[in-house]
């Protein structure tokens, strides 16, 4: 790893980083805030009038426990699309768009491995990923303790985070991967569109039924919160960060054999 | 040195470079001449390791150019075709960067470099003119002081006053034995700064020869009879050569230019 980008990296993920914390900061404490009896029960009338398209944003009115609460309404939809958009930016800018550019050519022109340079700029998104759901996780935390002392299940909300990191680990290796393979129109294409297919797949999935199916064609539906709450549900989220280090050896090792046109 | 050995990359439609063949030695700065798409940063992105060859082979003093391209790197200086600067810095961190991430430590050459190529380090990359890029990059290809200079059209973007500064950079650095090669469509850049010359047609090198040779070849000899007496003054004037019974021979020399097109009209009749 070369620690002179990996820290001229760190800063340049700052910008995004202070706009995805922001919007997730502004998610968390206005969601969090919500957890009172009567608007539970407004939501549970939603829930009562329009089931299917509440799942569908993963909001399954199983909202019981403060962090079942949560669960229900921030890791349905918000707390897995934000730091998976921030995935493919992220992913995008660290390597695909030098090579676009062609500002890639410093960074190869120069005594450091390929398999250095990748490796340092996967350090980067993992980092920063690792560093978006800290923040988030210490957010919950802080902003429950403080709105309701006591209530929250500390245990169990590090456990589901924990899964959450597992997937967006993943999802960042996936975009990775796509990243160091190629550039150009195409590839964001593939960047952007696969995670967010899963996504669009996995809310499909939600609302049951026939749609259920395609619960088996996307990575999300190996995040299980309700497992996850309960100290279980360690398999699928081991798969999620096995598929990680998959596709990061495979970043890593399509990097260092690829033709660059730079 | 750098040894290019049946050097091929067929991108189909006659595009790309086919079994070329060529050595660049210290001190005998190469220029290749060829106009857009002839193949000349193809060749230059496998010597600096950016491409695989498909076949054939280059070397830079004996090592790999994909293989053993780290080892490769610490040597060489390079100026791509086009020249993009990582942004969202000022010039002197640009510069600062670099050094770090190169692990170079030394005393390099970048105050030298500064005085004849001036750039105020403290402008953001972003606002930068292209050719104040252009001499930011000249400055962070050649701060670390490398044995080989690999320059693919480096002048685009300067004004004549820097071109002239940078052909004579190349050329003091020639004279110290740096291996150098040079990519450009300015004949006489390349007149002025290297020794040996390939010209480049549809990714195969047509001629490669010291510059003296080729103008040697490509000269035109002829001799005239002038009035009796005359001879000694025509032949002042015009340096020609007296020969017996008042015929003197002058000689026209090509210069690059004109090689270059008789090279590529010959090479398109083939």
């Amino acid at each position: 790893m070369n620690k002179t980008l990996f820290w001229r990296e760190m800063r340049g993920s700052l910008g995004l980083l202070v706009i995805f914390g922001g919007v997730l900061t502004l998610y968390i404490l206005m969601i969090a805030g919500m957890y009172d009896k009567e608007t539970q029960q407004a939501l549970g009338q939603f829930y009562d009038m329009m089931p299917q398209l509440m799942a569908a944003v993963g909001m399954t009115g199983e909202g019981g426990t403060l962090l079942s609460f949560l669960s229900t309404y921030l890791y349905g939809m918000l707390l897995l699309a934000f730091p998976m958009v921030y995935a493919i930016l992220r992913a995008r800018g660290l390597v695909a768009r030098y090579v676009e550019k062609g500002s890639m050519y410093a960074l190869c022109a120069a005594p450091v491995s390929r398999l250095s340079l990748a490796g340092t700029q996967l350090a980067v998104l993992f980092s920063t990923q690792l560093g978006l759901l800290l923040y988030c996780t210490a957010l919950e935390i802080v902003s429950c303790q403080v709105l309701f002392p006591g209530e929250l299940d500390i245990k169990g909300l590090l456990c589901l985070n924990g899964g959450l990191l597992c997937l967006h680990l993943c999802l960042g290796a996936f975009c990775f991967l796509v990243s160091c393979l190629g550039e150009g129109s195409r590839y964001t294409a593939l960047m952007a569109g696969v995670p967010t297919l899963m996504l669009v797949m996995q809310m499909l999935a939600n609302l049951g039924g026939k749609l259920e199916k395609f619960r088996y064609l996307t990575l999300f539906s190996l995040f299980q919160p309700e497992k996850l709450m309960a100290g279980e549900g360690m398999l699928p989220a081991g798969m999620l960060l096995l598929l990680a280090v998959l596709f990061s050896a495979l970043a890593l090792w399509g990097f260092c054999h690829r033709d660059l046109y730079i | 040195m750098i040894k290019v050995t049946d050097l091929t990359r067929d991108y189909g439609e006659n595009r790309g470079v086919f079994g070329l063949r060529f050595q660049v030695q210290p001190g005998e700065p190469f220029g290749l001449l060829g106009p857009n798409g002839a193949g000349k940063t193809t060749l230059i992105r496998h010597l600096m390791g950016f491409l695989r060859p498909q076949k054939g082979q280059c070397t830079i003093f004996g090592l790999d150019c994909w293989k053993d391209r780290k080892q490769v790197q610490r040597m060489v200086g390079y100026i791509p075709g086009e020249m993009s600067l990582m942004e969202g810095m000022r010039g002197e961190d640009y510069l600062d960067f670099l050094d770090r991430y190169r692990g170079f430590t030394g005393e390099g050459y970048r105050r030298l470099l500064l005085d004849r190529f001036p750039v105020d380090l403290n402008t953001p990359i972003h606002k930068m003119s292209k050719g104040t890029k252009q001499k930011l990059g000249i400055i962070a290809a050649f701060s670390h002081k490398p044995e080989v200079l690999i320059l693919d059209e480096p002048t685009s973007g300067l004004d004549p006053l820097m071109q002239k500064e940078f052909v004579d950079f190349i050329g003091e650095e020639g004279k110290k034995g740096r291996v150098i090669l040079l990519s450009s469509h300015i004949f006489e850049e390349v007149q002025r700064t290297c020794r040996r010359v390939g010209i480049l047609r549809q990714g195969k090198l047509l001629t490669q020869d010291t510059v003296q040779e080729m103008e040697e070849k490509h000269s035109r000899r002829y001799v005239l009879q002038v009035e009796k007496g005359d001879a000694q003054a025509f032949a002042r004037d015009f340096g020609g050569t007296i020969l017996e019974d008042g015929r003197v021979e002058v000689k026209k020399t090509a210069d690059l230019e004109e090689i270059f097109l008789r090279c590529y009209r010959k090479g398109e009749k083939e």
